[in-house]
């Protein structure tokens, strides 16, 4: 005993410390069905949703086509609409953020409850990259389940023998977008499964909560259609309809990277001083 | 401050709700020890454990790892832990679990590396079992090989052979041996089975209500843990009279004469002879590790050494 040895500690840099993170979110997320099942979940809610749009044959009961005047209602309103004033208003491409919190949840959650990660912070004494790497996979994997529910939308749209014509330009914007807030909504949910780390079922109703816009809904009853509410995450998720142009990708931007870092630093911050496990 | 200390703790203190988990806690481990830490339960082992790990944030004190702080990235990376259980997700398999740990490590050739650790740990032909479905002892030696995963230069084993089998502890015991044998491995373990412990520690600390009260090596250990020498006569009572007007302490226990700190068994059989008592059966002893842990944790009177 008490050889000694000569042990070198070589510091990791910051990308190599990152990569080492995502690499491990990545493989968790590609070899589990829980990402499987959400973008399955995101293909189907559209179909769902249109169905309900449906209008039926009353004595053949066959679908013969739908009250939505366009299937791109689907994926923004027309207009951005804080105040809601019917589910057809509501129900769009952000509901795709509700399901992402839910994901989330579940996918950090599982770390927690696996001890998992007591192994990260075990090995990466920077706290900032779990909450990074967190917020990127899970941005990812929202992007992702928007994709899919984007496909579901075209396929009811077929289905339904809806509307297609629109602005191409406004929609791509629309869409691109929504998918750019993703990377906000996950350091939200990212930011909340870490403050209700010990209570998961807490993280995945606050997610949800939280995914649903509520609260902002809730102020666009007060302040009315003001633009003021697309500092808020659901507010540029609103703002980025059928009618948008290139300050709406430029607002969703801002807005979703400043969330973003926002969120990465409260969240580092909260992990560094409590507990985490 | 030492550089050959793999981990070196001063004044470490933890609270949980106000209530001191570790109160100033000192703690020294060689580079290259299998430090068996000792202590009740809820004496702040297993705190200690997740402090050094950066699972829980301490109140007061320094940690240092070979020399740096704890919260040095560098170090960290070459700390394998293996905490109250495996940290594996368990629908997953063996294989997915140490991949997904040779990916967070960065590990340049985890295929190699994970059949590397799967050797140590006798586990080769179980890497497509998923984890859910492996025993306990499977178990605790997948959670040692995680720790393994990315040549660890400190490995913290918290209980790593509760619950185990014989046959399980004697595998858990030669694993440990090989690791700091031929890696090079510093192994931080603490243990309730103080009978196997001693067969593998070079270092201990024993920890009480928080503190400190003894570090020791294997070595010292040994020369405190007191020889003693039990025998039978036909007439107990009076043998235990004449030996105790010659010898400091002498008991009578479990049916047994217990002479302690005598080395000598022709001394007592001859000394018992000449004074008429024939010595029927004579066995010399020497207190181990939980006897000798039981004596120092009977002694509630404070701090014994630091």
């Amino acid at each position: 005993m008490n050889k000694k040895m000569s042990i070198s500690f070589e510091s990791p840099s910051f990308i190599k410390r990152l990569k080492g993170m995502l690499g491990v979110d990545f493989y968790r997320l590609f070899h589990t069905p829980l990402f499987y099942i959400f973008l399955i979940i995101a293909g189907i809610i559209p179909a769902l949703v249109s169905m309900g749009f449906s209008t039926t044959d009353p004595v053949t009961g066959q679908i013969t086509g739908s009250t939505l005047e366009n299937i791109w209602i689907m994926i923004a309103a027309k207009e951005p609409l804080y105040v809601v004033s019917d589910i057809a208003e509501y129900a769009n491409m952000n509901m795709v953020f509700i399901f992402g919190g839910i994901m989330v949840s579940i996918f950090i959650g599982h770390d927690y409850k696996s001890g998992y990660v007591k192994q990260l912070f075990t090995t990466h004494a920077k706290k900032q990259d779990y909450t990074l790497s967190k917020s990127i996979s899970c941005a990812f994997a929202i992007v992702c389940m928007c994709i899919t529910y984007l496909i579901g939308t075209v396929v009811a749209g077929i289905f339904l023998q809806a509307s297609f014509e629109v602005n191409v330009g406004s929609l791509i914007i629309a869409i691109l977008s929504k998918m750019i807030m993703s990377l906000g909504w996950a350091s939200l949910y990212t930011f909340l499964n870490i403050i209700f780390r010990r209570y998961f079922g807490i993280s995945i109703a606050s997610s949800f909560f939280f995914g649903t816009g509520i609260l902002i809904i809730g102020a666009a009853a007060i302040l009315g259609n003001s633009s003021i509410l697309n500092i808020f995450l659901y507010g540029s998720s609103v703002y980025a309809c059928l009618s948008s142009n290139i300050l709406t990708l430029i607002v969703c931007i801002v807005n979703s990277v400043g969330w973003f870092i926002f969120y990465n630093i409260v969240g580092t911050y909260v992990l560094n001083k409590s507990d985490v496990y | 401050m030492d550089k050959n200390y793999a981990i070196e703790i001063n004044g470490l203190t933890k609270s949980f709700k106000g209530m001191y988990a570790l109160n100033g806690l000192n703690m020294h481990v060689p580079v290259g020890a299998i430090y068996g830490f000792i202590g009740e339960n809820g004496s702040g082992k297993s705190t200690t454990e997740k402090l050094i790990c950066g699972l829980l944030v301490p109140d007061n004190g320094e940690i240092k790892l070979f020399g740096k702080d704890y919260s040095d990235p560098g170090v960290r990376v070459r700390v394998g832990a293996l905490i109250e259980n495996a940290g594996c997700f368990p629908g997953s398999s063996v294989w997915t679990n140490l991949m997904m740990q040779a990916i967070n490590l960065g590990i340049e050739n985890p295929n190699e590396e994970i059949e590397r650790v799967l050797k140590i740990v006798r586990m080769e032909e179980s890497k497509q079992i998923k984890f859910k479905s492996c025993s306990l002892g499977m178990k605790q030696r997948i959670g040692i090989a995680m720790a393994l995963l990315g040549d660890p230069a400190l490995l913290i084993l918290d209980e790593p052979i509760n619950g185990l089998d014989t046959d399980g502890m004697r595998i858990m015991r030669e694993i440990l041996v090989d690791i700091t044998k031929n890696y090079g491995c510093t192994v931080l373990i603490s243990s309730h089975i103080l009978g196997e412990l001693e067969k593998i520690a070079t270092h201990y600390g024993i920890i009480r209500q928080g503190k400190m009260i003894m570090e020791i090596s294997s070595e010292e250990m040994d020369s405190r843990c007191r020889v003693f020498i039990s025998l039978k006569t036909k007439d107990m009572d009076q043998a235990l009279d004449i030996l105790k007007k010659k010898f400091n302490k002498v008991k009578e226990e479990n049916g047994y004469l217990k002479v302690y700190d005598v080395d000598e068994v022709e001394l007592i059989v001859g000394y018992l002879m000449r004074h008429g008592h024939v010595v029927s059966e004579i066995v010399k002893n020497k207190i181990g590790l939980e006897e000798y842990y039981i004596e120092i944790m009977s002694n509630k009177g404070g701090e014994i050494n630091e």
